[in-house]
């Protein structure tokens, strides 16, 4: 990984420059997190206009690990977590899937691979970063697992580059929240 | 639990008199950043950097933190913004146990 991370520039920019391969790592990430945030299709249940504005049928958490992750209950208890659900999980995929569409643009126009963030894409950088390592995390097993268990995963270990991967975008989002941070 | 007439009565008041507040508690992730944490909690509660600092490391250290007090509708909207950006956020009426 050749990028130094994100910088402050003036009041209102923050600039990264990325390699050709991170950048197209990158815009991968962030398609898979849109791909992974699509709506669950409930075989015509749905009524029309309740999903217009943005109430669904389905009240139970997702059953993957991952959207269970992205997709939180807002109650410990389960009722009012299931009534909470159904009026709200379909707006919050669409702000999440907003942040990672955001990034991907981005990413999509920056030939040269510069980012040039204002405050809002700033914000929406952190929270698609955000989303992509606790995707990765509950891949890694990050609950679980240790530190240096992580470290000393075998070369030849699948989890391996997901695990440089995880660090590495740890690290690029710390740079970008010190950028942030500086006039505070 | 069967509720005897007197608690209902009880919390029929509480309702209304508006005087039992709910609470939004951030959970300790091992994914999230501590500045990570420190900077949503600023830019969603406009809370100073030191204030911010010292609910991300009662999160860290304790498991957990109430990090906005209000109505049941407030709560609800702190913590649908708090999942926008990936924090792991309960919300719960004020007099439960934490």
């Amino acid at each position: 990984m050749k990028s130094e991370g994100f910088r402050r520039h003036g009041s209102n920019s923050y600039i990264a420059e990325f390699a050709e391969n991170e950048r197209e790592i990158l815009i991968n990430l962030t398609e898979q997190i849109i791909e992974l945030l699509a709506e669950r299709i409930d075989h015509g249940h749905e009524d029309p206009l309740a999903a217009m504005v943005g109430i669904t049928t389905h009240d139970s958490p997702p059953e993957d690990e991952v959207l269970h992750r992205l997709l939180p209950n807002a109650y410990q208890d389960q009722a009012d977590s299931a009534e909470f659900r159904r009026y709200t999980e379909s707006t919050l995929r669409n702000k999440k899937q907003a942040h990672a569409m955001a990034m991907r643009m981005y990413l999509k126009s920056a030939e040269d691979g510069v980012i040039d963030l204002d405050h809002d894409g700033a914000n929406a950088w952190l929270g698609a970063v955000n989303d992509i390592r606790l995707a990765l995390g509950v891949r890694l097993n990050v609950q679980e697992r240790s530190q240096d268990d992580l470290e000393l995963l075998a070369p030849d270990d699948p989890l391996r580059g997901v695990y440089i991967v995880y660090g590495w975008l740890g690290w690029l989002q710390e740079g970008l929240i010190a950028a942030l941070m500086d006039d505070n | 639990m069967v509720k005897t007439e007197t608690q209902i009565e009880e919390e029929i008041r509480a309702i209304f008199s508006g005087d039992t507040p709910w609470v939004t508690i951030v959970w300790d992730d091992p994914v999230n950043l501590m500045t990570y944490v420190t900077y949503v909690l600023m830019e969603l509660f406009g809370y100073s950097k030191a204030k911010a600092h010292e609910l991300m490391m009662k999160v860290h250290t304790e498991g957990k933190a109430v990090v906005s007090t209000g109505s049941r509708e407030e709560m609800e909207h702190d913590v649908a913004r708090l999942h926008e950006y990936g924090l792991w956020a309960t919300l719960q009426r004020g007099d439960q146990a934490l």
